[in-house]
């Protein structure tokens, strides 16, 4: 990148728009603090963006932003140390036989015993505030995040109970096309124990809620697949999900993403490689028309 | 920065220049925004107060100092942040953080540095460049000289400044222009640039640095 040491022409430009990678970055930065020439060439570099950020189409800022920054910055106010010279109390002439010269007397007689005191009192409030700002800050940002995970636990509680909701209306929908499915009948030995599935399908809402049990076990890498079957003559096979079962064979898919209004003439399972396949592979281990 | 076009005393010539000598109402106009006094009505306006002034009441905590250099930039730094971001709540965000930097630590900026209104511009695109990638900040890329005072405090100014550096813009050769684009307001790196466009990577280096000369030169010119 240096030539002589010195940033090459084309890497001020980098430099500047923050282009070069991280380790240039740094090896320019260090040798920008010891180079008043290159630093020169780099400010008349940033020159040259700040005419082209100024191509930016320009837009308003939305009103409430302004608000917005006005409220942070009453929000973080700041704590002013008090400069005893440009603040010195020049004092206020009157008469010497006036009422206020009388009152002012007793004051300007007095020697200025506490004023240290005062103005470390003045310090030591000052100190105090600043500790309860950021007391307060802290507290504010720990309510902020309390409320996030609040507000995402409850919209997760919420699309729970929804998904819970359109199980039961699926389960109880009595125009539900219900479907059993067994093994069929040219699929081979019967097994000891015959699986079995149950598929409640709503066409209208796409909402599906199969079980299934005595499913044998899988080799590790295969996973069974549902299928909705359309009922229109040449359609495909539309995957409906993939399970595994547990180890009594019991498994269940609910609410898999289906497109809505299919109408189905039936559902069957095969086994496929993990992560699921878009057609059927025989041979087929369960399905109900 | 060395735009001589951003020299107050030289832009005000130009603008005189560029308007003609009499009889056109512009001229009065425009020479007045330089006096202080509106010379249609004759009344004396209040100066605007300037940059350094400002940054000094925000380090004495003034929140009407701030209110004022919002009012003043806002719309710089929204704007680049936007067409960096293209999202207006994420560019409201860039905004308020940069304008919150300001008054967390007035001397951030010092009035050496130059333009206040060129520094923001900047820093409103390498936040938001930050943001797209999801960095932290850079603080050697901030900590910025400009060569030389743009004054962007006068809106008439600004936007005088503003449509010569599109007009020059957009005399740019196209290849130019494109590589540009993408470095600034994108953010890709010269690598990236390079494999999308399919440029060798020297020819994108100089084509970034010849652009931003040649903008340079037409200020000059």
């Amino acid at each position: 990148m240096n030539i002589a040491n010195h940033i090459t022409p084309d890497d001020f430009y980098l430099f500047a728009l923050q282009l070069l990678p991280d380790a240039d970055m740094k090896s320019a930065a260090t040798h920008l603090k010891e180079c008043a020439a290159c630093r020169a060439q780099l400010g008349e570099v940033q020159g040259d963006l700040v005419t082209y950020a100024l191509t930016a189409e320009m837009r308003t800022p939305p009103s409430q932003a302004r608000e917005r920054l006005l409220r942070q910055v009453a929000e973080e106010k700041k704590v002013i140390p008090v400069d005893p010279v440009e603040h010195k109390i020049e004092p206020v002439l009157y008469p010497r036989n006036s009422r206020m010269f009388q009152m002012d007397a007793p004051e300007e007689r007095e020697p200025r015993r506490f004023a240290p005191v005062m103005a470390w009192v003045g310090w030591g409030v000052a100190a105090g505030l600043a500790v309860v700002a950021g007391m307060q800050m802290n507290q504010r940002k720990l309510v902020q995040d309390d409320l996030a995970v609040a507000t995402a636990q409850m919209s997760q509680g919420a699309a729970q109970s929804a998904q819970a909701k359109e199980v039961m209306r699926t389960l109880h929908d009595a125009s539900a096309m219900q479907v059993a499915m067994h093994i069929p009948l040219n699929a081979g030995a019967v097994p000891k124990l015959d699986p079995e599935g149950h598929a409640t399908y709503a066409p209208s809402t796409g909402a599906l809620v199969f079980v299934a049990d005595h499913l044998d076990p899988l080799q590790p890498g295969k996973t069974y697949e549902l299928w909705l079957l359309p009922a229109t003559a040449g359609e495909a096979p539309i995957p409906a999900g993939l399970f595994k079962p547990d180890v009594n064979g019991d498994a269940s898919v609910v609410m898999p993403e289906l497109p809505k209004g299919v109408t189905a003439k039936g559902f069957g399972v095969t086994v496929e490689n993990d992560g699921g396949s878009k057609t059927p592979t025989a041979p087929i281990v369960l399905a109900g028309m | 920065m060395t735009l001589e076009g951003c020299q107050d005393s030289s832009l005000s010539k130009k603008v005189d220049r560029f308007h003609g000598p009499s009889g056109n109402p512009f001229d009065l106009r425009v020479r007045s925004m330089n006096s202080g006094m509106d010379e249609s009505t004759g009344v004396a306006r209040p100066a605007p107060e300037d940059d350094a002034e400002l940054l000094k009441r925000v380090l004495r905590g003034d929140e009407r100092a701030m209110a004022v250099l919002f009012d003043r930039y806002s719309k710089i730094v929204y704007s680049v942040a936007l067409r960096v971001l293209r999202d207006t709540a994420s560019a409201e965000d860039v905004m308020q953080e940069i304008f919150m930097q300001i008054w967390r630590n007035p001397n951030s900026f010092a009035a050496t540095k130059g333009s206040l209104g060129g520094w923001l511009a900047v820093v409103a695109r390498n936040r938001s460049i930050d943001t797209l990638r999801r960095k932290r900040p850079s603080e050697q890329v901030e900590e910025m000289n400009l060569a030389s005072a743009c004054n962007l405090a006068d809106e008439a100014e600004r936007t005088i400044l503003m449509e010569r550096a599109r007009a020059a813009v957009k005399l740019l050769p196209t290849e130019q222009r494109k590589t540009l684009e993408m470095a600034f307001f994108d953010g890709l790196t010269h690598s990236e640039i390079a494999e999308m466009t399919g440029d060798p990577l020297g020819t994108v280096k100089t084509r970034i640095r010849s652009a931003l000369l040649t903008l340079r030169k037409a200020f000059q010119a």
